[in-house]
């Protein structure tokens, strides 16, 4: 697949109160890219990624979706169609499993459709024996799963995850990982916030480095540097063995 | 304390008996309170969703002067009300002084607050993701408002059934407003307290029966609907 440029976002801006978050962040993302953002606690990832799907308006900024750069108001519409959050613990409505991936569908589609493409959801994620299931009472791994299938059927242009395998067992990462790699391979732009840079090193195309608002990528240095901040975790035993 | 049992007595049968004056009482009270809570819930929920999600000028002294309004007694919005809506009031014209309209504005703007208040405690409390999850899974603002009430359901019920429960007792605006016309604007709080200064206890505590099975259903389907709230997060 050839890789196009889908969105362009330049100088994003944010301040909370008196304090500044992010100062003229400037990033593009690409189809079938997966890029890896990285940042300690507060650095403004989630914030970014929040403005990035249309949740959060920027202070300033402008943004390209393919029409050429527009200010934010002109096409935050069309922003929200090509982009989709998944927060650090996905939130699942109070209905069933199925109920919940049906959420991602139009609600104009005629009832076989609707069944027949959350049947393929299901099966994507390995999800039938919980398909009846309340999402409520869904483990970790089991509800970023369900997210996942959201994701896949919604299939955005850009996927935004924030720290999407916290509190994950070795299993319930390596799941994600494969499905995010299958959307990837779909040709959706990817991006992940994480604080562990190792664990979705496999996965990313290219790192970048939140830091005092402004965002750099990141060279070998600094990416060791970051590696000696975190211990290494089973996923990355993993990858090493 | 025989004539209490006595009275009782002769309550329940005139319930029983199905007497066309005591029940036209009790269709009065549902049609004018079931109407008054039908038109005042879907502005107060929107208005509720705005002060809890909204991110205006004012938003802050709206929210508080709903909360006053919570103890606003009946009389006053009776007494406003009724100064309105006479003949020389600014409404004088619409000539709806003891009417059932007037009894159902006067039961809107009592039920208002409560519906504002509560539903905006209930909107609040919910998790800021179920917003957020609904708009990035490709939700319009409308559906994903109905998703987000559909997701604190147990507390907008509880609210609506709060709210029905105070319009459906009170006596103050709707003696001021309707004038307590015997089959036009005479309703249950109205005609106890008229039954019980001409004496006539037994008419007095039939109603009062009804109020109370109503107050019980109304406690019951509360207490349900917050235990399912509790149950269901």
């Amino acid at each position: 697949m050839t890789a196009t440029i889908n969105i362009q976002f330049k100088g994003i801006a944010k301040r909370y109160r008196r304090r500044t978050i992010l100062d003229g962040i400037d990033i593009s993302l690409q189809a079938s890219q997966c890029t890896l953002l990285c940042g300690a606690n507060g650095a403004g990832k989630t914030t970014l990624l929040k403005i990035m799907a249309g949740l959060v308006k920027p202070d300033s900024g402008t943004l390209n979706t393919g029409l050429g750069e527009m200010k934010w108001r002109r096409c935050i519409k069309a922003l929200k169609e090509k982009a989709m959050y998944m927060h650090q613990h996905p939130y699942m409505f109070d209905a069933s499993v199925r109920r919940n991936i049906a959420y991602a569908l139009p609600p104009m589609l005629s009832r076989e459709d609707r069944d027949k493409r959350i049947y393929e959801a299901l099966a994507w994620a390995n999800l039938e024996p919980l398909a009846t299931a309340s999402a409520t009472i869904l483990s970790g791994g089991e509800v970023q799963r369900v997210a996942l299938a959201r994701a896949w059927l919604r299939s955005p242009s850009v996927l935004l995850l924030d720290e999407p395998t916290t509190n994950m067992d070795h299993d319930a990462r390596l799941r994600t990982h494969n499905l995010l790699r299958q959307l990837k391979d779909q040709g959706m732009a990817i991006v992940i916030s994480s604080h562990d840079a190792l664990q979705f090193q496999s996965l990313a195309c290219r790192q970048l480095l939140l830091k005092d608002g402004k965002i750099s990528p990141v060279n070998k240095t600094t990416q060791a540097e970051n590696v000696s901040a975190f211990p290494i975790g089973p996923i990355h035993q993993h990858q090493q063995a | 304390m025989d004539s209490l049992n006595n009275a009782t007595f002769e309550a329940l049968q005139l319930l029983a008996s199905g007497d066309s004056g005591l029940w036209n009482i009790i269709g009065i009270s549902f049609k004018v309170s079931t109407t008054a809570i039908l038109i005042a819930t879907p502005p107060s929920l929107l208005l509720a969703f705005l002060l809890a999600y909204g991110d205006f000028p004012g938003r802050r002294l709206l929210i508080s002067v709903f909360s006053t309004l919570l103890s606003i007694p009946a009389v006053v919005v009776g007494l406003t009300l009724y100064l309105m809506l006479s003949r020389q009031g600014p409404l004088g014209d619409l000539k709806l002084l003891f009417t059932q309209s007037a009894m159902v504005i006067g039961q809107i703007v009592l039920c208002v607050p409560i519906l504002v208040a509560m539903c905006h405690s209930a909107l609040q409390a919910a998790d800021r993701r179920a917003w957020e999850t609904a708009r990035t899974l490709g939700a319009g603002p409308v559906r994903a408002v109905l998703t987000v009430m559909h997701e604190v359901r147990f507390g907008l019920f509880a609210a609506l059934l709060a709210a029905y429960g105070r319009i459906i007792a009170e006596v103050g605006a709707s003696m001021m407003l309707g004038g307590n016309i015997l089959n036009a604007t005479r309703n249950i709080p109205t005609a106890i307290a008229l039954e019980t200064s001409k004496g006539e206890f037994s008419q007095g505590i039939a109603l009062g029966i009804v109020l109370l099975i109503l107050a019980f259903i109304l406690n019951g389907l509360l207490h349900y609907f917050q235990g399912k709230g509790r149950f269901a997060t």
